[in-house]
């Protein structure tokens, strides 16, 4: 091992190690890279170690900063944004959740199941994971916490449910490694919907289950008795909020718009139906576009901060430390690619989707190619993996997520317990994948294998 | 209680009399500067209806929407550092002793995030510099000019996080030192 | 400057018992993975360790990884990093001119762009407008025409052209609004969905290997010819200026050396590589055919008015396309006469 990648390693060290000083990791990653470039200096003039990493080297941050201002795509992470504080803030929100809660009725864990429904229609319509998580803990986490839900069972869903938006497309994730792996977006596309879909119904499963044996963590519901008055306010309650969905799926599948001008479609169909729910006031709009503020602000923050870290970390040679430590691996063709996704898993603990798409992704990509695989299976599989780092503490963009809009008594030891079994849904689905190929590759296949 | 109705987690700092004026100004900006949001719902509601329904594409508009998403982000990282909105894993540190926490916060920010911002302000000058002397403007077909203006957001944006977080600096320093308030 | 900065790292002495005399960290615009585009840098980094005996080394790294595409030449005039592998026309927003070092719409054949490069006036006007940015463009990689377009609708007259829905770039982009057309700048990962689902009509993007990648094949089933708006597509390695007069001459000429055996290559090989592509296009049911003349006609007149345009604007502009518009006289005549008719 070269000084540079003992620094390189310091550094993901000092990076694990920090995080837990309560400190934003924004400035944990962007601070970090600052230091390390002054480690690498004085490793080369004074040490005459080399590195390869210098003040030139590192200015290359504010051109990375610049290429996160441009990203068009990135666009719809604040719209989606809004358009969830929104739907909170005009109640429109509430009636949904209360109205579909009612439609379910005596279902111990129906409330859980609402939001999984609404958040896999959710991850239909958009592909960034921080506007889901956001959204659906805006909407959902305090309902469940009104009716009696266990917090850690509550939080656990959310953060779940949010990453099934990075799964299902459209998803800026998969769009991604379709790049890297140089295949088509629309493959990738259709060889995850299913197993998105799948993971979607082992929660409600899971939810199921609970229901049944611990009533007292998601119970039932209590409601009145369904009269005609309550089904004409259930009617009036659910069908704006449907149109909303479906003015953002439509749009996407009616080919109006993109995804990025879904998410302006949808949070501008929001502001119509609060205006004409009446809800609309000037406070409220002050109130949801400085709370879009603040949130986005919050992950554009750790993009920057991540943008400047991984690019020292490359500059000390961290990537090919990590290639070296996976391509060293003593096992067969299937071995290989179980090794593969159990280190991208563990990785997943501490690094996100980006930095393992970027970083390792390439790597591994020959080697999947040579070994027969097909690659839409794997690199559905991988971005099982992905979903799931956002799942994992330490690091887990989803639980930070719903950390930083989460109403007081839902804290991260809570939030940390609640996913744990979600965690454990993820790898019995990555298993199921794992075992059934064609739930990847049958629907990319039929769609344009033969048009 | 939402993350920001507090300084740190849980800890409320002295104000001071220099925090008292720029916290004051920088949530006038951050306030002001959050209506840009409405202004980007807008333009992509046009930019969608005229291409749909007028089939007119106007790269102007496409352009703006990434212009004002970018200007509105870059502006609210100030806001959301003055109101406490970054994310933080606070598993371990709510456990330590406020007095503890205030200080791994002071050496934090003296030695990770000032370093940061450093950084970023130093190199963004020549970055804004350049643009401006090459009178650089979009390279789309239909795109906007006096790109270094936009580009100049990025030490402006820097320059109000410096703000924040000297304004903080002073509030810890009075609360670790129990002096002026 | 720190010894062993990110410009020149500190020598090894290589298996061949070669000191390491560069080592350079070089950011490209295209993916390294991406078929065509990213097959020549590839192939032009080996040549140079197999040709020095490992004594000169480049490390390439696709675009963000340490730099964004658009950023490669800004980066190496900072010296940030001591060269980069890119296509010029990304500097447009600065260095209006080198659009026309890209790619030029109706410009000349490959060929004729590698005569003029070296032989005409192109390599020294490239040398004196990119000198002002500090840096040293080499002529490094050439490939024939992109396609003019996936269109899942038949394209049959210039009134169809009116309203279209394309995402187009670059100067073609500016031409294709001059003559009616809806355009917009999609990013390269949204293109795909869009073009799907109906929010655009149309797409442009590179040659028929690369689109094919991309599923473009799949759901636009008509495919326009010729590649008008980009007849030739070239890339350049790109130095700065203090790194390259600070390099002894033996090591300049291997680069240079090396950077004309990948253009002569990779011309080759997009030649190679796009004919099966095609041959198997009705196979795909995709309708691969030549626009109508009249259409054609419509978008050259078009395209020389955006051009003026452009060269009223900068006079580098101006320079660099009234060199290529007068070989491209001269050489239209020999091209007439000399090369057989399409059809034969
Ligand atoms: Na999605
Ligand atoms: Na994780």
């Amino acid at each position: 091992m070269t000084g540079a990648e003992i620094l390189a390693l310091l550094m993901i060290v000092a990076f694990i190690g920090l995080v837990f000083s309560g400190y934003p990791i924004a400035w944990v990653l962007g601070g970090l890279a600052v230091v390390f470039t002054g480690f690498a200096i004085i490793f080369q003039v004074d040490f005459a170690i080399p590195t390869n990493v210098d003040w030139f080297y590192t200015s290359m941050t504010v051109d990375r900063i610049w290429d996160v201002m441009e990203n068009w795509v990135m666009v719809a992470l604040p719209m989606f944004i809004f358009m969830g504080v929104l739907l909170d803030r005009s109640g429109i929100a509430r009636s949904l959740l209360t109205g579909f809660a009612r439609l379910l009725g005596p279902v111990r864990g129906g409330l859980a199941i609402t939001v999984t429904v609404i958040g896999v229609l959710l991850a239909a319509s958009t592909g960034i994971i921080g506007a889901s998580v956001v959204l659906l803990g805006l909407l959902g986490l305090p309902a469940m916490l009104e009716h009696g839900y266990d917090k850690r069972l509550a939080s656990g869903t959310v953060c779940a449910v949010g990453t099934l938006g990075i799964l299902i497309p459209p998803s800026i994730m998969l769009v991604v490694m379709a790049d890297r792996m140089s295949m088509s977006v629309g493959d990738l596309f259709l060889g995850a919907l299913f197993p998105g879909v799948l993971l979607g119904g082992l929660y409600i499963v899971y939810l199921l289950v609970i229901g049944w044996f611990k009533p007292g963590h998601a119970p039932a519901v209590r409601s009145e008795p369904m009269t005609l008055r309550a089904a004409w306010d259930l009617t009036l309650a659910v069908v704006p909020a449907a149109l909303l969905i479906l003015a953002v799926l439509g749009s996407i599948f009616f080919g109006l718009a993109t995804p990025t001008e879904a998410a302006g479609v949808g949070a501008a169909g929001a502001l119509l139906l609060a205006a004409l729910k009446g809800s609309l006031t000037r406070k409220v709009m002050a109130e949801v576009v400085e709370e879009t503020s603040r949130t986005s602000a919050f992950i554009f923050g750790a993009i920057i901060g991540a943008v400047c870290f991984t690019l020292v970390l490359r500059g000390l040679g961290g990537d090919e430390l990590i290639e070296r430590a996976l391509l060293g691996l003593p096992f067969g063709p299937t071995g290989i690619v179980v090794c593969i996704l159990i280190a991208t898993f563990i990785l997943g603990f501490f690094l996100d989707w980006l930095e393992l798409t970027l970083i390792i992704l390439p790597l591994i990509e020959p080697v999947v190619r040579t070994l027969g695989f097909d690659p839409v299976w794997f690199t559905v599989m991988f971005a099982v993996c992905l979903q799931t780092s956002f799942l994992t503490p330490p690091v887990g963009g989803a639980l930070f997520y719903l950390k930083g809009i989460a109403p007081a008594g839902v804290d991260l030891p809570v939030i940390y317990r609640g996913v744990v079994p979600f965690i454990v849904i993820q790898l019995v689905g990555l298993a199921i994948i794992f075992g059934w190929e064609d739930l990847a590759t049958w629907l990319p296949a039929q769609a344009y294998g033969f048009r | 209680m939402r993350p920001w109705d507090t300084d740190l987690t849980g800890i409320e700092l002295p104000e001071t009399r220099f925090s008292r004026v720029v916290d004051q100004a920088l949530t006038v900006i951050g306030r002001a500067a959050s209506w840009l949001w409405v202004v980007l719902l807008a333009v992509i509601v046009v930019n969608v209806t005229l291409r749909y329904v007028f089939r007119e594409g106007r790269i102007e508009l496409e352009e703006l929407q990434w212009h004002l998403n970018a200007l509105a982000f870059l502006i609210a990282m100030a806001y959301a550092y003055r109101v406490d909105a970054h994310i933080r894993i606070d598993l371990v540190s709510v456990r330590l002793r406020p007095r503890l926490q205030v200080w791994i916060e002071l050496y934090s920010t003296l030695l990770l995030l000032l370093p940061f911002i450093a950084v970023v302000l130093w190199f963004s000058f020549p970055f804004v510099a350049h643009s401006w002397s090459a009178s650089e403007i979009s390279s789309s077909p239909g795109g906007l000019p006096f790109r270094w203006l936009l580009k100049a957001v990025i030490p402006v944006a820097f320059a109000l996080l410096l703000l924040a977080v000297a304004s903080r600096l002073t509030r810890m320093w009075a609360y670790l030192t129990g002096g002026p308030r | 400057r720190p010894p062993g900065s990110a410009g020149t790292p500190v020598a090894t002495i290589s298996a061949e018992g070669v000191t390491e005399r560069i080592h350079w960290r070089v950011p490209l615009s295209a993916p390294r993975s991406l078929p065509g585009a990213g097959e020549t840098p590839r192939w032009f980094a080996e040549a140079l360790d197999h040709a020095s005996g490992g004594g000169v080394r480049i490390d390439l790294y696709d675009p963000g990884e340490i730099v964004p595409a658009f950023a490669v030449t800004d980066a190496v005039r900072d010296r940030k990093v001591p060269a980069g592998y890119t296509w010029l026309g990304y500097d447009q927003g600065k260095i209006p001119s080198s659009a026309l070092f890209g790619a030029t719409p109706f410009g000349l054949e490959p060929w004729a762009y590698i005569g003029w490069w070296h032989f005409g006036d192109g390599r020294a006007l490239a040398e004196g407008i990119y000198a002002r940015h500090n840096t040293k463009p080499l002529l490094c990689g050439i490939s024939g025409p992109e396609t003019a377009g996936w269109f899942r609708t038949p394209l049959n007259s210039t009134e169809d052209l009116a309203g279209l829905k394309i995402r187009f770039a670059g100067l073609g982009g500016k031409v294709m609004q001059r003559v009616g057309a809806s355009v917009t700048m999609l990013p390269a990962g949204e293109i795909f969905q869009a073009l799907d689902t109906g929010v655009i009509d149309a797409t442009e993007f590179a040659q028929p290997i690369t689109d094919k990648a991309l599923g473009f094949s799949r759901i636009a089933k008509y495919n326009y010819y010729p590649g008008w708006h980009q007849p030739f597509s070239a890339t350049h390695f790109v130095i700065n200026l203090g790194v390259w007069e600070a390099l002894p001459q033996a090591d300049q000429g291997l680069i240079e050396t090396v950077c004309m055996a990948s253009v002569g290559r990779s011309l080759g090989l997009s030649e190679f590589q796009q004919a099966p592509v095609v041959a198997e296009f009705p196979e795909l049911g995709v309708s691969a055919s030549y626009f109508p003349e009249e259409v054609l006609r419509v978008l050259e007149s078009a395209a020389q008015e955006v051009l003026d345009e452009e060269a009223a604007a900068d006079a580098d502009f101006e320079a660099v396309l009234d060199s290529q518009r007068a070989y491209k006289a001269v050489y239209g005549e020999w091209r007439r006469l000399a090369y057989l008719p399409k059809d034969f």
